[in-house]
């Protein structure tokens, strides 16, 4: 089961944290913070510092990214901010601007 | 893995919202559609849409909902424009208004009621009783 979804009309201000997978397709701004896989799909906006596992974005993030695992940016993809992550990938078509730490 | 769905407003995207048994939220949660919670949620809820506290899920927060359902646990005040259900083994503790509310056997609410409706006969009113039955207008 797919834990912890934040629908597409879902707005949460505030802090997030979860033990769990969680798939973003609304709107959180403040926090987040998972142990494991995050998705943020297109449409979803994250307005926060991310700390997670593997993590996917295909929507918009404006934070700082902390990821125990990879990161990929997918297509369609806008993220401003520093990513820290043992793997990364950025698709053709995803924005970027930031910088990235891969802890060499 | 959650599959990619498409972001559109379709029922089904919405249907999906829900705070899994592992996760917590802090702060203000607002927006259209459904929202279902199994773990943890402090705050405020504001929703076009209705909101299902599960069983074993806490929530602490002030409640703006079409509607409401509880299994679990909720503290805080709880505006509803339909229908309020309070589920067996659930525990509510604030003022519950709604349209029509309803507190299963072995659900717990501590605090008051505030619905409209009218007595039955037997109690004085003029009321059409049947329906009626299951709204407790008494103050705990």
């Amino acid at each position: 089961m797919a834990s912890t979804v934040i629908g597409a009309g879902i707005t949460i201000e505030g802090e997030v944290s979860s033990d769990e997978e969680v798939v973003v397709q609304g709107t959180i701004r403040g926090k987040l913070e998972a142990r494991e896989a995050v998705t943020i799909e297109a449409g979803g906006t994250v307005e926060a510092d991310i700390t997670a596992g593997p993590l996917s974005v295909a929507g918009n993030v404006t934070g700082n990214i902390t990821s125990s695992d990879r990161v990929d940016l997918q297509a369609g993809a806008r993220v401003v901010g520093n990513v820290k992550a043992t793997r990364i990938t950025i698709a053709d078509g995803a924005q970027f601007k930031g910088n990235v730490d891969m802890d060499v | 893995m959650a599959q990619p769905r498409s972001s559109s407003s379709s029922a089904a995207a919405h249907a999906a919202a829900a705070i899994g048994p592992g996760s917590r939220v802090r702060g203000r949660v607002t927006g259209d559609g459904d929202l279902t919670v199994h773990g943890r949620l402090e705050g405020e809820v504001q929703l076009r849409g209705s909101l299902f506290i599960d069983e074993g899920a806490h929530v602490e927060a002030n409640v703006d909902a079409d509607a409401l359902r509880v299994g679990g646990t909720l503290e805080g005040n709880v505006s509803v424009a339909g229908d309020v259900t309070i589920l067996s083994g659930a525990r509510v503790r604030g003022d519950v208004r709604g349209a029509s509310i309803a507190l299963h056997e072995g659900g717990e609410l501590d605090g008051r009621l505030d619905s409209e409706f009218t007595l039955p006969r037997e109690l004085g009113g003029g009321g059409e009783g049947g329906d009626d039955n299951h709204k407790k207008p008494a103050r705990r």
